[in-house]
């Protein structure tokens, strides 16, 4: 009995070739910014963004099976960290009104900065705040749906739930949040007094999108993927095993919330606002349909479907209002003909194929 | 005796009607107690208040002297007593191998299983217990792709690398023809050397293959307990269950 023969040794291994094959494909990411122009740089970062987001999905509905539409939201709140921080760090040149608060608060009557915000002007504190308030308040509602008999199509219930119902919150609060406009013309980011340029934005994003990609490889490589995988399947049957299965569920959502709110983090100062239409159940939509096309479970089809989805709507914009129908037909094809989504899909072909 | 595990009392409800009305089990360190009766009997409700599946509406379930009833199933499961369920509950996306990982005894918290590897000692242990169940060679097979006696044995192996003190087994050969029935026999018969087992059963063949003592259940109630000759001549037993079998062998040769 030789050890291929027992079919045991994948974790153990070192994926050689899957590291070789990242390497190529981050060195060639890495010099696109050098090749292409300004805008297709920004964009490219942006999906890049979204494409994390759709990972830290897929590590809970592709992997954990829990449909959310509620990632939108964990990113937005990271966002909201982030903005917060540039915001109050413009300098009283760019401030409209040369007071030290933001114009969104001078327009509607506060005249000092809420006690809860006033931390956000310093760098470590709303960076510290952009992983932990999305994941805190991730905790707190997987706390109360996972440990209780909710299951199933009620999860995802909750978490349309949420993200109207914060939708509607950020907006009411005006005087805090900037209501509708959100937080707009916020400063660039400088790390350390230094302005961070675009092309090096891309480059800290684009490192932060192979981390998350490693790091969530290795997860699921691991026996807690193999756990999760068998949530999946039949969350009961694992729990007569001795697992505790809500823990498992609350720490990768917990967890993947976090990741949401550093890619939220990180694309404020690239988008240069924030507001609550990425709070809005499109948006988590948006993240679901990202998944569903790249292939759930695949945690690198996400991304390729995020940039790909991105770039035809950047084109499709060009020729048509109804950029949405193209996408929405799109996502019709994959569910109703490729159910395993485009990575899914190939893999199993070629998996067939050996 | 001192049993490792008893149920005094012990009642269950399902909106209004009683599954189990008190029913007194006993289970002693190394044994085979083999349950009996017809459909909608308890029998499986019985196991499932054991592990917590149905809630305990009254009674006690008491493990090693400790009060168990309605713990969490996790907990029950940790504490030693594994379930095998009555149609085969396992992973058919998975294989063979990692059904009987996942199911392997030890540490199940989040952060032993992210760090967790698979050494030589836990892959030895899962090589004994795919050959003890005979499938060795499908280690790499998903288990969707098994047989059904097949996956009937993946769950079996997946309660003896859980190692339990206590295995609850529901059906085990359920679906199996009686070669497989037969080696299914021989497993539960090698288990009994350091586990105690509680295994409900239709199949009388093989009732009488493995049982040391019968428990007959009706209607929620226990009806009769003792070896195999005692429940065969037991009058209350023929009536309802044995006697019934009799006609239907009769009726169909």
């Amino acid at each position: 009995m030789t050890e291929s023969t027992i079919g045991i040794v994948r974790r153990s291994q070192i994926p050689t070739k899957l590291i070789t094959i990242s390497g190529i494909i981050l060195v060639i990411l890495a010099i696109l910014p050098l090749i292409l122009g300004e805008f297709q740089t920004s964009l490219l970062s942006k999906l890049l963004l979204f494409g994390t987001l759709a990972v830290s999905l897929d590590l809970v509905w592709g992997y954990t099976g829990i449909l959310s539409f509620a990632h939108g939201v964990f990113f937005t709140l990271g966002g909201y960290a982030m903005a917060y921080y540039l915001k109050l760090n413009l300098s009283a040149a760019g401030n409209t009104y040369g007071v030290d608060l933001p114009d969104f608060m001078v327009w509607n009557g506060l005249t000092e900065l809420p006690w809860f915000i006033a931390p956000l002007k310093f760098f470590p504190i709303a960076a510290i705040a952009m992983v932990a308030v999305p994941a805190i308040f991730a905790y707190l509602i997987g706390e109360f749906i996972f440990r209780s008999k909710v299951s199933g199509v009620y999860i995802t219930i909750i978490t349309l739930a949420i993200s109207s119902a914060l939708t509607t919150f950020f907006i009411s609060q005006q005087a805090y949040t900037g209501g509708t406009n959100g937080i707009t013309d916020v400063s660039r980011l400088s790390i350390l007094g230094l302005e961070i340029s675009l092309n090096g934005l891309y480059w800290m994003i684009l490192l932060f999108t192979a981390a998350v990609l490693a790091a969530s490889y290795w997860l699921t490589q691991s026996n807690f993927g193999l756990i999760l995988r068998s949530i999946k399947e039949n969350e009961n049957r694992i729990s007569y095993l001795g697992y505790d299965v809500a823990s498992f569920k609350i720490f990768i959502w917990t967890l993947s919330a976090g990741i949401a709110g550093i890619a939220g983090g990180l694309f404020v100062p690239l988008n240069r606002f924030i507001s609550p239409v990425y709070l809005a159940v499109a948006f988590g939509t948006q993240v679901v349909i990202w998944v569903a096309i790249g292939g759930r479970g695949t945690l690198i089809g996400p991304v390729i479907a995020a940039i790909l989805l991105g770039q035809i709507q950047n084109y499709a914009e060009r020729v048509t209002q109804d950029w949405q129908l193209v996408v929405g037909i799109l996502l019709l094809i994959v569910v109703v003909f490729i159910p395993d989504g485009l990575v899914g899909t190939v893999s199993k072909v070629f998996k067939k194929s050996y | 005796m001192n049993p490792i595990l008893s149920t005094k009392n012990l009642q269950v409800e399902f909106s209004g009607f009683k599954a189990l009305k008190g029913v007194d089990l006993e289970v002693g360190e190394r044994e085979i107690v083999t349950i009996i009766g017809p459909n909608g009997a308890g029998k499986s409700t019985l196991l499932d208040a054991i592990v917590s599946k149905s809630p305990v509406a009254a009674g006690k379930v008491y493990y090693q002297g400790k009060d168990i009833t309605n713990k969490n199933p996790y907990e029950i499961a940790r504490m030693g007593i594994g379930r095998k369920f009555q149609n085969p509950n396992v992973y058919n996306e998975l294989t063979v191998f990692e059904n009987i990982l996942l199911a392997l005894k030890g540490t199940h918290g989040i952060f032993d299983s992210i760090t967790a590897k698979l050494t030589q000692t836990k892959r030895n242990k899962i090589i004994d217990v795919l050959d003890r169940i005979g499938l060795l060679d499908y280690a790499a097979t998903p288990v969707s792709s098994l047989s059904h006696g097949q996956k009937q044995w993946v769950e079996i192996g997946m309660v003896i690398a859980q190692d339990p003190a206590v295995v609850l087994l529901d059906e085990p050969t359920a679906g199996m023809t009686p070669e497989e029935t037969y080696m299914t026999g021989e497993i539960i018969k090698s288990l009994v050397h350091n586990h105690s087992v509680v295994a409900i059963e239709h199949d009388m063949e093989f009732v009488k293959q493995i049982a040391e003592r019968i428990v007959v259940l009706h209607q929620g109630e226990k009806l009769a307990e003792g070896s195999v000759q005692e429940i065969q001549n037991n009058s209350k037993v023929i009536e309802v269950y044995l006697g019934r079998e009799k006609i239907d062998v009769a009726a169909t040769t």
